[in-house]
């Protein structure tokens, strides 16, 4: 058994340990800024042993694109249910969708064991979201992220309404840039253990970790192929950070880039092409080389300080971090049309991800979790009891 | 050394200070303060707050009490975290500027002194850590990390140290030596620790 792996050992130990005593909140404080359509919402009958109704109005609330109202209220859509026991799963959960004019758009019926009915209290509020908007909602869906620091370091892994945390890593070494395999069952990252830099994939499920590089130098910024067999990340083993794609069933990275500069932060687009941060203009800027490598095309040219780039989930739009007078934003520029646009007010603000539909980022301010809609209407902050960092949104659950 | 500088640096941050000439440099030639508190609604420092200055493993409380059996400096059993307060001394760390890995003429007498200790004793190995101040993206700065630490690397290999002497690692931003949104803490922050 080699040091690595004794270390991994050691550490999947005492990760039972800390994830029955997880006891990461974070809620959400801050209501959205901006108006949405008005949708009345009926106090689910049934004495559930859980709020529903309160659940169902914030998932709706915090997407922005409506405005939960009591029951009785004006509104162009409507919403009742109950929620009993019964049922071959000790509670059955109905609801009713309707318009204004009292036509019904959806009946659904649910059987869920008790500790299921916020998880379907979330489905509920996707399927409202979906019916009306015609976009996947993200009320089920997941976020990571990493909190404490100074000393001690988790991995969280939260509902996207920052409930239900679950710290799935523990250590006393930094750990950084956690990335979801494109199924949502794994997790890369990179971890600090043995006070040296080291990228770990670990099963969320049942917390099995494989160290995929432990190279000299830098390991660093994992991403995820779209197909899920490779890995591209940054190694400096040669002298300089470079970009390596790793074949998850191979033992050897390539290197994609090549030059002085510093290369890092890659990401796939959906076709194969990566891009990532590279000084090698005097000021970090994002990139763009094909598969293989090759030549690189300049994506940003606003401003000296582009860097951290995330991809929409349809390939159109990165997101990344941009300095503007001192401060740190995240901006988006569109592919296509190459608009370049500043979505947050600024501050410290980093590690931009895409929400699965791709209508939200997640980010950081540095000490807390933020999400903008990619149109910059819709705003969120997450308030955690700690700080948080480094977040990614999970994609759509299959 | 600038006159609002003093008052803002905790008394945990003295015995760092004490008698470092590099720091004085390293924050007098500081660009303009970009950070503005009231629009960073994570931060927690107010008016006429203390930074914090800390050791590895030890959290400064609140912020870091994550942990359920309530213990905020946790690491592992055999697990090679420093604790209990041990501060790197002022004589192993070289300060950088904003933005840049040039070493400071300055920094000349502290690498020197360094590269004394492993020309003489030449089983002696060093671990260079490079940091970075909070600002901006985190593997970039991990990577800038990097290039702070090759640049007291390449200091002491012309100054005579074997190059197997030495190793190099980068936590960016990761592991900073003072916690505050200003212009203090980040110039303690932009530094090559040189550990033994």
């Amino acid at each position: 058994m080699n040091p690595i792996t004794r270390l991994l050992a050691l550490l999947v130990l005492l990760l039972g340990s800390s994830l029955t005593h997880a006891q990461l909140t974070i809620d959400i404080t801050k209501g959205i800024e901006g108006s949405g359509i008005p949708i009345a919402i009926a106090p689910f009958s049934g004495g559930a042993p859980e709020d529903i109704t309160g659940i169902i109005a914030a998932d709706l609330q915090r997407t922005g694109k409506f405005a939960p109202q009591p029951a009785g209220s004006r509104a162009d859509y409507s919403v009742a249910g109950q929620a009993s026991s019964g049922g071959s799963r000790g509670y059955v959960v109905q609801f009713q969708l309707s318009g204004a004019q009292g036509g019904q758009l959806l009946n659904l019926s649910f059987d869920a064991p008790a500790n299921q009915l916020r998880a379907v209290a979330h489905r509920i509020s996707d399927l409202i979201y979906e019916k009306l908007t015609g976009d996947k909602g993200l009320a089920g869906t997941r976020i990571a992220y990493v909190a404490g620091g100074g000393g001690t370091w988790y991995l969280v892994i939260a509902d996207a309404d920052g409930q239900n945390p679950q710290t799935i890593l523990r250590s006393g070494q930094p750990i950084m840039s956690p990335a979801w395999a494109p199924d949502g069952s794994k997790l890369a990252y990179v971890s600090f253990e043995g006070r040296r830099p080291q990228i770990v994939v670990q099963d969320v499920v049942n917390g099995s970790r494989r160290t995929v590089s432990a190279a000299p130098g830098i390991n660093g910024a994992p991403s995820w192929s779209p197909d899920g067999q490779r890995l591209a990340f940054t190694l400096s083993k040669d002298g300089n950070p470079e970009i390596y794609a790793l074949n998850l069933g191979s033992q050897s990275p390539v290197r994609l880039t090549n030059g002085g500069a510093i290369d890092t932060e890659p990401v796939w687009l959906p076709d194969g092409s990566i891009v990532f941060t590279s000084d090698r203009g005097g000021s970090p800027q994002l990139y763009r080389i094909g598969p293989g490598g090759g030549a690189a095309q300049r994506l940003t040219f606003d401003g000296d300080y582009n860097a951290r780039p995330a991809v929409s989930p349809d390939g159109r739009t990165i997101a990344m971090v941009h300095r503007r007078g001192g401060r740190f934003h995240i901006a988006v520029l569109d592919l296509q049309t190459r608009r370049f646009r500043v979505l947050t007010a600024g501050g410290l603000d980093e590690s931009p991800s895409f929400a699965p539909n791709g209508k939200m980022i997640i980010y950081s301010n540095g000490q807390r979790l933020m999400a903008v809609s990619l149109d910059g209407s819709v705003k969120q902050e997450f308030a955690l009891r700690g700080n948080g960092r480094d977040p990614v949104w999970a994609p759509f659950a299959r | 050394m600038n006159s609002s500088f003093r008052p803002l640096i905790a008394v945990a941050a003295l015995a760092l200070l004490a008698g470092c000439a590099t720091t004085e440099q390293a924050t007098t030639e500081e660009q303009q303060t970009t950070q503005d508190a009231a629009a960073q609604p994570g931060i927690t420092a107010q008016p006429g707050q203390e930074a914090y200055s800390y050791g590895y493993g030890q959290a400064p409380g609140g912020v870091d009490a994550y942990d359920a059996n309530g213990s905020a400096a946790g690491g592992r059993p055999g697990q090679a975290v420093a604790g209990g307060g041990s501060m790197v001394p002022a004589d192993r760390i070289v300060y950088f500027s904003f933005d840049s890995a040039e070493v400071l003429p300055e920094s000349r007498t502290i690498i020197e002194a360094n590269a004394r200790k492993l020309t003489g004793n030449q089983r002696t190995i060093t671990q260079l850590e490079g940091h970075t101040d909070e600002r901006g993206s985190r593997e970039y700065n991990i990577a800038l990390g990097e290039r702070r630490a090759n640049a007291v690397r390449q200091a002491m290999i012309a100054m005579g140290v074997a190059p197997q002497q030495i190793r190099i690692v980068s936590y960016g931003e990761e592991r900073p030596a003072a916690t505050g949104p200003d212009e203090q803490s980040y110039a303690l922050n932009r530094r090559v620790e040189i550990l033994y």
